[in-house]
């Protein structure tokens, strides 16, 4: 095995063109490094970014956010770019192992890795985010809703890499609510988590709502049909009671015939009902403010 | 067996290294430079035994290849002074059984004290929740950390 400590991210894509698939981008570790200890993994090099700057941070464009792959949970939870109204994205950054973890894995190995139980993957679903990816001499963008083929992969050619994030900072009237099952509070897996993005006007009805769960399917997932129930509809109990029961059946649905289908269908509904709640909070918190 | 040359500082001193290319940092210090004080629990960055401070944040040291750490500054256990703050309190706190946890333990604790002169028990909990101790319990760890802040904030400790 070969390893490769490349100055910018030119070399980088230089290097990935050469040895494609059989190169592995290493940037925190902390899953790759037990992977090739046991033996899943056997790549001919590693490609470590975790010090390239120009894959590290979080920056504010005229529209979006963008934040390179490299940037460890830590940072994310630190950032002050990242303002109260994405509170969500930085609560499942803080949810991530523990703190020495979070100090060396990365956002874009959460993504890349394809993991059902990534917790900063359904945050940024619910925020639509957008990938940029490039090879040598190549440059795409794709939807992160696109982007995962089947448990552990992504859509990623040998030659690719990720080189950003990016998505529409927060207005005033939307937030990004987050909450995750865990069997206890450092260092577990996710269970079942839920973030849910929302946006609502002043007769409180919903006029954007994005879902998504992780740790239920594949992969983290837009829940589509909740989404399409609450579009439009004014937050009350009510709506929120009856999205609940739809997203359980969805659930029950896709986990039939598995062990835990009736127990993640049932806690999916109170997991989703927490991160809705805390999404609304942020959106009626500034409400509020501004009639002060 | 391909080495790769690293510089790297560690406990305050430069070292120029070369490096099997699939050496864990734990390896290095361990085997190599005979830094015996930093600990191999799990070897998979659950029990935190293995935690040394690198670019002034805690890591595991069995979750970071050895050529990763090229360029970069290490504290681990014996970088921590004799007579440390720290150190002293986890004595008179009787948060030290068998041992093993506690160079990740104090290392921990110091990365918040850097940091955070006054931690609530909250905080203090949250940054050592990545270090697992199977002896005392963690009820006189805290009170170990508690007591440094306070010595460290000029205080008796009391």
């Amino acid at each position: 095995m070969e390893a490769i400590k490349p100055k910018n991210l030119e070399e980088v894509l230089e290097y990935k063109s050469k040895y494609k698939g059989d190169a592995k981008i290493i940037a925190g570790g902390t899953d790759l490094i037990i992977k090739i200890r046991k033996g899943e993994e056997n790549p001919k090099a590693l490609i470590d970014i975790s010090s390239l700057n120009e894959l590290k941070g979080i920056r504010e464009t005229l529209e979006y956010i963008e934040i390179g792959p490299a940037t460890t949970f830590t940072e994310i939870c630190e950032c002050i770019l990242l303002n109260k109204n994405l509170k969500g994205l930085k609560d499942a950054a803080r949810s991530v192992g523990s703190p020495q973890i979070r100090n060396r894995g990365t956002v874009g190995g959460n993504i890349c890795n394809a993991s059902p139980a990534a917790d900063t993957v359904p945050p940024l679903l619910a925020l639509d985010s957008i990938l940029v990816i490039e090879g040598k001499g190549k440059k795409r963008e794709i939807y992160l809703k696109d982007f995962f083929k089947d448990k552990g992969r992504g859509e990623l050619e040998g030659d690719e890499i990720l080189t950003k994030i990016k998505f529409k900072n927060p207005l005033k009237n939307q937030g990004l609510g987050f909450y995750k099952l865990g069997l206890r509070k450092a260092l577990a897996i996710s269970r079942l988590s839920f973030a849910v993005f929302l946006e609502i006007d002043e007769m409180n009805r919903i006029e954007i709502v994005r879902i998504a769960s992780g740790a239920i399917g594949k992969f983290p997932m837009r829940e589509l049909e909740v989404e399409e129930y609450l579009t439009g509809r004014i937050i009350n109990e009510n709506t929120i009671e009856e999205a609940e029961t739809l997203l359980e059946r969805v659930i029950f649905e896709r986990l039939k015939g598995r062990q835990t289908a009736k127990f993640k269908s049932i806690a999916a509904k109170g997991v989703f009902k927490k991160a809705l709640l805390n999404a609304l909070y942020l959106c009626k918190g500034v409400n509020d403010f501004e009639k002060n | 067996m391909i080495l790769k040359k690293i510089e790297v500082n560690i406990n305050g001193r430069d070292y120029c290294l070369d490096v099997e290319e699939n050496l864990r940092l734990i390896d290095l210090l361990r085997d190599k430079l005979k830094l015996t004080g930093t600990k191999e629990g799990c070897g998979e960055g659950e029990c935190g035994a293995c935690t040394v401070i690198m670019g002034g944040k805690i890591v595991n040291s069995c979750l970071v290849l050895a050529f990763q750490a090229d360029k970069s500054r290490i504290i681990t256990i014996e970088g921590i002074e004799e007579d440390d703050v720290i150190k002293n309190s986890f004595i008179e706190e009787g948060a030290v059984q068998c041992g093993f946890c506690t160079p990740g333990m104090v290392l921990a604790a110091k990365s918040l004290l850097d940091k955070n002169l006054n931690p609530t028990e909250e905080e203090i909990r949250e940054a050592i929740s990545g270090n697992l101790c199977r002896c005392t319990g963690y009820n006189k760890i805290v009170s170990a950390v508690k007591k440094a802040a306070k010595l460290k904030r000029g205080g008796d400790g009391e």
